[in-house]
């Protein structure tokens, strides 16, 4: 395999098997293992965890409370167009 | 710093800081490692701003086209934060 990231799809076909990060539209993060993708950016992940941020805001003091759920998918397919942002696993 | 077309200008800040801002107002900061003609943008050294607040760093980061406002140059660095 080609190791050079000449475009950035790359980027996304180096982290094939890893855990990536998975920013998606209306304040939703995923993480998972990345098994498939394709142009659009349909991605295919396993062992996944989503993550929604809702931010309430206190009727009484107008404070902004965030509030996160979690959910987790043995297998999870996800359509290309709500994804904002991909990070491979974060290198420590 | 000519550029015959905006491709053309493109391709001459890869290599360079910039900021890339989406639609949704989120800015990345970082070193722009390369793109395509779907204007996707792999930075590398990534800070990620929301509402001029610093939220995260990544190594790496791929950001899908479609959700690109724009592409900035960014003269200095972490100007704004030191």
């Amino acid at each position: 395999m080609n190791l050079e990231v000449k475009e950035p799809i790359d980027l996304v076909r180096l982290s094939l098997g890893e855990k990536i990060y998975i920013k998606m539209r209306g304040d939703r993060e995923l993480r998972g293992t990345l098994h498939a993708f394709d142009q659009h950016l349909n991605i295919v992940l396993s062992n996944v965890e989503e993550v929604l941020t809702v931010i309430e805001i206190d009727e009484e003091t107008n404070e902004e409370i965030m509030k996160t759920t979690r959910r987790n998918f043995e297998m999870l397919y996800i359509r290309g167009d709500g994804i904002i942002a991909i990070a491979p696993p974060k290198r420590f | 710093m000519t550029s015959k077309s905006p491709s053309d200008f493109l391709k001459n800040i890869i290599g360079k800081p910039v900021i890339v801002k989406l639609t949704s107002s989120i800015e990345y900061k970082g070193i722009l490692a390369c793109l395509d003609a779907y204007m996707n943008i792999s930075l590398e050294q990534a800070e990620e701003w929301i509402e001029g607040q610093f939220k995260n760093k990544y190594a790496d980061i791929f950001i899908r086209g479609n959700n690109v406002f724009y592409v900035t140059p960014q003269k200095k660095r972490n100007l704004q934060d030191l």
